[in-house]
């Protein structure tokens, strides 16, 4: 007769600490007896009575969980945005280096187009479900201890509007465009990126791989980082305009010197053009106008690292 | 669902919204004199709360951990229950809900009778 009421019982307290729960159980056995007398005055048979009884005190777990003052939800209010301006912020920089960290150890290791493909999506999704659930991890065990880690919000966590090239825009900027970049080095590799006449050509030497274009990555990761420490630190400061200027001097001069040696362009490129009536001097032009262009790309940044790194430090 | 209904699920969340809090009163008011769970639960539904089994006993232990009510068994009866009294400072905390309580009151007297002045 009683055996709904004691599997009920059973359920509330099977969660609870082991001190409190002979207590709860005798409290509530008898409240619910109670309860079960109250509507069986009424005219109610015990076995109605009984199910009427515990379908009003509904889910026994639930009941646990207010005996225990456990929350039931995984992430409550207290720890919600925290959670998820770091989720958004690890995926954003974790899942670009992951991707790029990849692609490169394929190719390097002589991969085909399709293998680090498919490795590139695969490692990118396994990074992704991973940052997800251990982060919510780490979330639910604090929201469950009480530990006090989230910072009071204040006026000053705002968002910065002006354009000082620390804002999250500009960070997610240069992380796509050294991303773009990557993926075009390493396609070039695989496929080559130029389409002639019913051909693919790779632009890059193909002699330059892998060490230097290995030293290349290096220079992208490196600047990614740089990017990050922007975006961290609200702004430039000088030691960044310094490291900024250090890296694009190693990547412009090697890239201008390599370019004339005529070792930067893939020779089968240059005479794919003399062939189709170019100049014999295509290969030395074309080297010509891209050191120049790479020269002027990276005085101006240079110079803006520093202008940038010195207004902050006058506006201190 | 009727047009009733509707508006019944509607307003519940709000309804709820408003008796949150009452209940503790209520209970902080009746312990005076000590009584058990299922005893309180009649008493505060003849009183007019509408109270859940599944709130208020949870609710008891929270307060009694609290400090707000003490406790203790009766196994003098077949049925043993555990007795539940509003200690001191549950007595003080009773009188800082209760004054809060009227002063609501009076603010929503206030809001009110202002908004029928404009109407009519």
């Amino acid at each position: 007769m009683t055996d709904y009421t004691e599997r009920y019982v059973a359920a509330v307290v099977r969660r609870l600490p082991q001190d409190t729960q002979e207590d709860v159980r005798t409290e509530l056995n008898a409240s619910i007896a109670d309860d079960i007398d109250a509507r069986m005055d009424q005219g109610a048979t015990h076995e109605d009575a009984e199910r009427d009884v515990l379908t009003a005190m509904g889910d026994p777990d639930a009941l646990s969980a207010g005996y225990a003052d456990r929350p039931l939800h995984l992430i409550g209010p207290k720890y919600y945005l925290t959670w998820w301006r770091l989720l958004k912020l690890l995926w954003i920089i974790v899942l670009p280096c992951a991707m790029g960290g990849v692609a490169l150890a394929q190719v390097l290791a002589g991969a085909g187009p399709g293998e680090t493909i498919g490795q590139v999506i695969g490692v990118t999704l396994g990074a992704f479900v991973h940052i997800g659930f251990w982060t919510t991890v780490v979330f639910v065990i604090l929201e469950r201890t009480g530990a006090d880690t989230v910072e009071e919000w204040t006026p000053d966590n705002l968002p910065e509007p002006q354009d000082d090239g620390a804002g999250r825009g500009e960070l997610i900027a240069s992380l796509a465009l050294l991303g773009v970049g990557a993926a075009a080095l390493i396609a070039d590799r695989l496929f080559g990126i130029l389409w002639l006449s019913g051909d693919r050509m790779m632009v890059m030497n193909p002699g330059l791989w892998p060490w230097w274009i290995a030293g290349l990555f290096v220079l992208i990761v490196a600047d990614a980082a740089r990017a990050i420490a922007v975006y961290v630190r609200r702004g430039w400061t000088v030691g960044l305009a310094a490291f900024n200027t250090a890296l694009t001097l190693v990547g412009s001069v090697t890239a201008i010197v390599l370019l004339a040696r005529g070792a930067a362009i893939n020779p089968g490129l240059v005479e794919f053009f003399i062939r189709e009536g170019a100049d014999d001097d295509i290969g030395a032009v074309l080297a010509a106008v891209l050191a120049f262009a790479i020269a002027a790309i990276a005085i101006v940044d240079i110079f803006v690292g520093w202008r940038r790194a010195l207004v902050a430090r006058k506006a201190c | 669902m009727t047009e009733g209904e509707a508006q019944a699920e509607a307003y519940s969340t709000h309804l709820q919204e408003v008796r949150r809090g009452t209940v503790v009163l209520a209970c902080l008011y009746l312990l005076r004199d000590a009584g058990y769970g299922y005893g309180l639960l009649e008493a505060l539904q003849a009183a007019g709360f509408q109270t859940d089994a599944n709130t208020l006993y949870p609710l008891l232990r929270r307060l009694e951990k609290q400090g707000y009510l003490t406790s203790a068994w009766n196994t003098d009866e077949a049925r043993p229950r555990k007795f539940y009294r509003t200690s001191p400072e549950g007595e003080r905390l009773a009188e800082a809900l209760a004054d809060e309580w009227h002063t609501l009151t009076r603010a929503i007297d206030g809001v009110t009778r202002t908004a029928r002045k404009d109407r009519s």
